[in-house]
């Protein structure tokens, strides 16, 4: 069969590598959040369309190339969570889970439906990077590696920064145990809102990032929040290592069955993933038994 | 209830009057809903449905402003049967289901006298068994999948050539330069599988081959594997299914892996402003079809399309021309009827047989389409131009497609 | 015993008013007093699962598309309506039986996002298994197949009441005392002897049933059936929202929040689809944040002081 020519698995592994690192990056946040608040983020998927969105105004009313807006993008949505969570969200920091789903629910209608009537549903795209990069007869998308290459090195860089940083070590600290963090002299509620708005720059740069590789409207962010349910489900809830290598592995897997056996079924990899996970591992592949 | 806390005669009563007082309110809220509606009995009431949200947002639109162009025109000249004509459209949300719901609410709410289909063949299949429940007839502005008319329905009344058609003078042409291969990928659902079937069904008589054939869904904006995928058949030509979000996402995603063809065609997609906007150089070559195109020769085409662009600012697209062109249908089968009533507006529209603006109008006897031919677009130096058939051709076809690393 | 009462007459009162409201109504209005029906139904089957165990779904509407395309099935193979609705009902109960074994044994979150996952893998099926489901194009169903509105009518509303009393009825056995301790504390109540696993089953099955009798007469109210409707999420969201503002766990709470809300989005539905969905979205983080009980909350006596519906995970 020529579909296992080495060039075509090679192509295909690549362009899943890529895709997985855009995954990670917003699931990576998604689970920041949940293991330092015990809040599903409903609305992390709209917070990457902000970004996508933002990248899109800046590049149609002052040109500027999508790389370049990361730059404003990234800080202001860091500002827009870092004040979510001061307003909104922690209200219902402790309350039952359910609570805090609908909460973050509602805001992601809210946001979708602003969207909607800020940037009505016509699909919106940013023609700044296009064609590919030729490495012999290898033909690599431009805006997926710039896009896949960024997002890897921001999530090494959050997990650098998580790991080395005395700021890093206190959201760790709150995240493994808020109360004995506050002992510490741990300002828990600051910390709250510096992760929550550090994951929403994350997702902010997972927009632009999104942005350039793929048309988008004020609705994409369904598929994505329930890929990252799945990535979050595999890789252990509030695991940011988890995380990553969950989103790695949905971008290969969807990659793979989507050039084995079709697109539909490669929209449908996530869930089933999901499912057997579940029933085969109900705490994820590199669970924490805690949630 | 949960085990009742102790207390007083006096708060129990309290609470009574509080239920009590909710009872009220929800009866009055129950009674301000079932409150008929008031409609005036004098204008005529013409009422659709078209997508505003959702994927066929963009083309729904379209539609619309052109049945808005034929109601303000009617109007300025004195109204239908000296009647006022009003329209009354809601938002399907490009779903099925709510376009249904819709159509309900129109005839037994909206009371509307005439009924102008939904955009996409999609909803038009929910919505025309609606319209089927209620013998009500209902001209059908953005459908053309086969299927539509093939359930014994006596409604629905077609506008647009037929769907299994669309692809047909391309690879007609396609075959006159030599080719064999083909590529077929679609949407799942009515209206690319309609197109595919016909792509299958002429390729066959030809004698030409699909050599790669996929269905994708509704939401897909990610093809790269299955272009990768194209890629390893080595096809000849590469033709979609396709509406306009998948096709522009295609294009883009095929040069970024690189796919090469001698010919790229799409439906809908190129057939509108917005994929040469959107992919700039890289639409160059792309082939498509079109139901209509400002440049054709037909009866008041110029001027409305003059209007139009002065109106809404972009030159139509050929649901806008359809949008136009539903409303002449339905001015002429009201004056041949001399009425509103559903049965002679029926048998009018079975029997007439005139040129709009959008073209021929003439249906069978299930009210599908056969008047009107199919038109194929190229992109050409950054515009849309018809190249196929030659005879309203406004541009020779340029072939082959200009490999990616030439351009 | 007088709450009881009261509530009794305005039971009494409200089924009166919606046997005779045929009489007096359009199509339209009758309609649209189905869709109320619907949601009330829906409401109650997930406020039996949810509300009283606490275990929240997330995808009851998987069970809502099988029933819907199991009734459109069996309609175009040519089984009578009401048949057609049994058979669903029971195809979606039967269903459940396994899938409540399998994914009961999770906990919080996870539960919540295994039935969303379900939920999708209903639509994949949906979508991929063509050769019955027709795939994305979906199932149109000729309109001499369909009972006539008023047979679809009052099955729904005997579906709503029916819910309605299973969930009263429950409310008072000592099943359904058994599962509000599974809420309240599931370890605590698997040793004083309640046998959590049986009990959470049992729920989970009449739970699924309803909304496959739903889906089942959903789909010969619109005629027309394809994947993402029938197990849209949306719908997901429409029973938790109704529930919790009505008020989780209890009675009333559902009928009183499909009201509101239905009658909330017809005011607005139409006009302005962004608008409407954005009004849902601001009326949630409301009740969320300040009406954690409901608005039967409100109605309640006062001196009690803490809200009865604490729907969440056991922490």
């Amino acid at each position: 069969m020529e579909l296992l020519e080495p060039e075509i698995l090679l192509q295909l592994l690549i362009g899943g590598l890529l895709a997985g690192a855009l995954y990670a990056l917003l699931a990576c946040g998604l689970n920041l959040i949940f293991g330092v608040m015990r809040v599903i983020n409903l609305a992390h998927a709209e917070l990457m369309l902000i970004g996508a969105f933002g990248a899109y105004v800046l590049f149609h009313i002052f040109g500027l190339h999508p790389l370049a807006s990361l730059l404003i993008v990234v800080p202001a949505i860091f500002f827009v969570g870092y004040y979510l969570q001061r307003f909104l969200i922690e209200r219902v920091v402790g309350r039952p889970m359910l609570t805090s789903l609908l909460a973050t629910y509602g805001l992601s209608i809210i946001l979708i439906n602003l969207g909607l009537l800020l940037f009505s549903a016509d699909f919106k795209s940013i023609p700044a990077l296009q064609g590919s990069f030729l490495i012999d007869e290898l033909a690599v998308s431009k805006p997926r590696a710039t896009a896949g290459l960024i997002s890897l090195l921001l999530t090494v860089g959050v997990y650098q920064f998580l790991e080395r940083t005395r700021l890093g070590k206190a959201i760790r600290a709150v995240s493994e145990h808020a109360q004995v963090a506050a002992i510490c002299g741990i300002d828990v509620r600051q910390i709250r809102m510096l992760t929550f708005g550090m994951a929403a720059a994350m997702a902010g740069a997972a927009g632009v990032m999104l942005s350039v590789i793929y048309s988008f409207w004020p609705g994409s962010g369904v598929d994505f929040i329930q890929k990252c349910f799945a990535i979050i489900i595999i890789g252990g809830m509030g695991n940011f290592v988890g995380a990553f290598y969950g989103g790695i592995l949905l971008g290969v897997v969807e990659a793979f069955v989507g050039g084995f056996i079709s697109t539909q079924w490669a929209e449908a990899a996530a869930y089933l993933l999901l499912v057997t996970v579940l029933l085969i591992r109900p705490t994820g592949l590199k669970g924490v038994a805690r949630a | 209830m949960v085990p009742a806390a102790p207390s007083g005669r006096l708060k129990e009563e309290i609470i009574m009057k509080r239920r009590l007082s909710l009872s009220v309110l929800f009866s009055l809220i129950l009674a301000v809903i079932i409150f008929p509606a008031v409609t005036q009995a004098k204008d005529i009431v013409v009422g659709t449905s078209v997508a505003l949200t959702g994927k066929y947002a963009r083309t729904g639109q379209e539609q619309l402003q052109g049945f808005q162009m034929w109601v303000d025109e009617v109007n300025a000249r004195g109204g239908l049967l000296g009647r006022k004509v009003k329209l009354v459209h809601y938002d399907d949300e490009s779903k099925p289901e709510t376009g249904a719901k819709l159509y309900e609410k129109l005839i037994t709410d909206d009371k509307v006298d005439l009924l102008i289909g939904p955009y996409s063949s999609d909803v038009t299949m929910a919505a025309s068994t609606v319209a089927e429940k209620y013998h009500f007839p209902m001209v059908s502005s953005g459908a053309s999948a086969t299927e539509i008319w093939e359930r014994g329905y006596k409604n629905t009344f077609g506008l647009y050539t037929l769907a299994e058609t669309y692809m047909d003078s391309i690879l007609e042409f396609g075959k006159s330069k030599g080719l064999k291969k083909i590529a077929l990928i679609y949407e799942n659902t009515a209206f690319p599988r309609g197109v595919a079937a016909g792509v299958k069904d002429k390729a066959k008589k030809l004698g030409m081959q699909v050599v790669f054939e996929e269905e994708y869904g509704k939401a897909s904006t990610d093809f790269s594997s299955m272009i990768i995928k194209i890629k390893s058949r080595k096809p000849d030509m590469v033709i979609g299914g396709s509406y306009l979000p998948d096709s522009t996402a295609f294009m883009r995603q095929a040069k970024e892996n690189r796919l090469f063809a001698k010919i790229f065609a799409f439906a809908v997609g190129p057939g509108l402003p917005d994929f040469g906007q959107n992919l700039g150089l890289d639409a160059e070559g792309v082939m498509g079809n079109t139901q209509w195109e400002p440049t054709l020769k037909l009866p008041g085409v110029k001027e409305f399309a003059e209007k139009y662009n002065q109106k809404y600012g972009h030159e139509p697209g050929y649901h806008a021309g359809g949008g136009y062109g539903t409303g002449q249908v339905l001015e002429a089968a009201v004056k041949k009827a001399g009425s509103t009533d559903p049965d002679k507006v029926r048998a009018a529209l079975f029997a007439l047989d005139i040129v709009t603006t959008f073209g021929r109008f003439k249906v069978d006897a299930t009210g599908k389409q056969i008047g009107k031919p199919a038109y194929a677009v190229q992109w050409l130096a950054g515009e849309r131009h018809i190249v196929l058939p030659v005879e309203a051709a406004t541009a020779k076809a340029a072939y082959p497609f200009k490999d990616w690393g030439k351009r | 015993m007088n709450n009881y009462r009261i509530g009794l007459w305005i039971g009494v009162a409200l089924v009166a008013l919606a046997s005779l409201a045929p009489l007096g109504l359009n199509d339209y209005q009758q309609s649209f007093l189905l869709q109320v029906f619907l949601v009330i139904a829906l409401a109650q089957a997930w406020n039996l699962i949810s509300g009283m165990t606490g275990y929240v779904s997330f995808g009851h509407a998987a069970f809502f598309g099988v029933g819907a395309y199991a009734s459109a099935l069996l309609l175009t193979w040519g089984f009578p309506w009401w048949l057609a609705v049994l058979k669903s009902a029971g195809i979606a109960a039967l269903l459940a039986v396994p899938l409540g074994f399998l994914t009961l044994r999770l906990r919080g979150p996870y539960f919540a996002i295994a039935m969303l996952g379900l939920n999708e893998v209903g639509r994949i099926v949906a979508t991929l298994w063509v050769s019955v489901t027709h795939g994305g194009t979906g199932l149109t169903l000729s309109p001499e197949l369909l009972p006539s509105l008023d047979v679809k009518y009052f099955t729904m509303f005997g579906l709503a009441l029916g819910a309605t009393l299973l969930v009263a009825w429950i409310h008072r056995s000592r099943f359904g005392l058994e599962l509000r301790a599974i809420r309240e504390d599931e370890e605590a109540a698997e040793m004083v002897g309640v046998n959590t696993t049986l009990n959470k089953v049992i729920a989970f099955v009449l739970s699924a049933l309803i909304p496959g009798a739903v889906g089942a007469v959903y789909v010969m109210y619109t005629s027309y059936i394809n994947p993402s409707s029938a197990f849209e999420h949306a719908r997901n969201i429409e029973m938790i929202v109704v529930v919790l503002f009505g008020g989780s766990g209890t009675v009333w709470g559902p009928i009183i929040g499909a009201g509101t809300v239905m009658v909330l989005r017809e005011m607005l539905w139409a006009q302005f689809p962004a608008a409407h969905l954005a009004a849902l979205g601001v009326l949630l983080l409301v009740v969320v944040l300040y009406l954690p009980g409901g608005l039967v909350s409100i109605l309640r006596d006062r001196q009690r002081s803490r809200p009865d519906a604490r729907s969440g995970e056991s922490p």
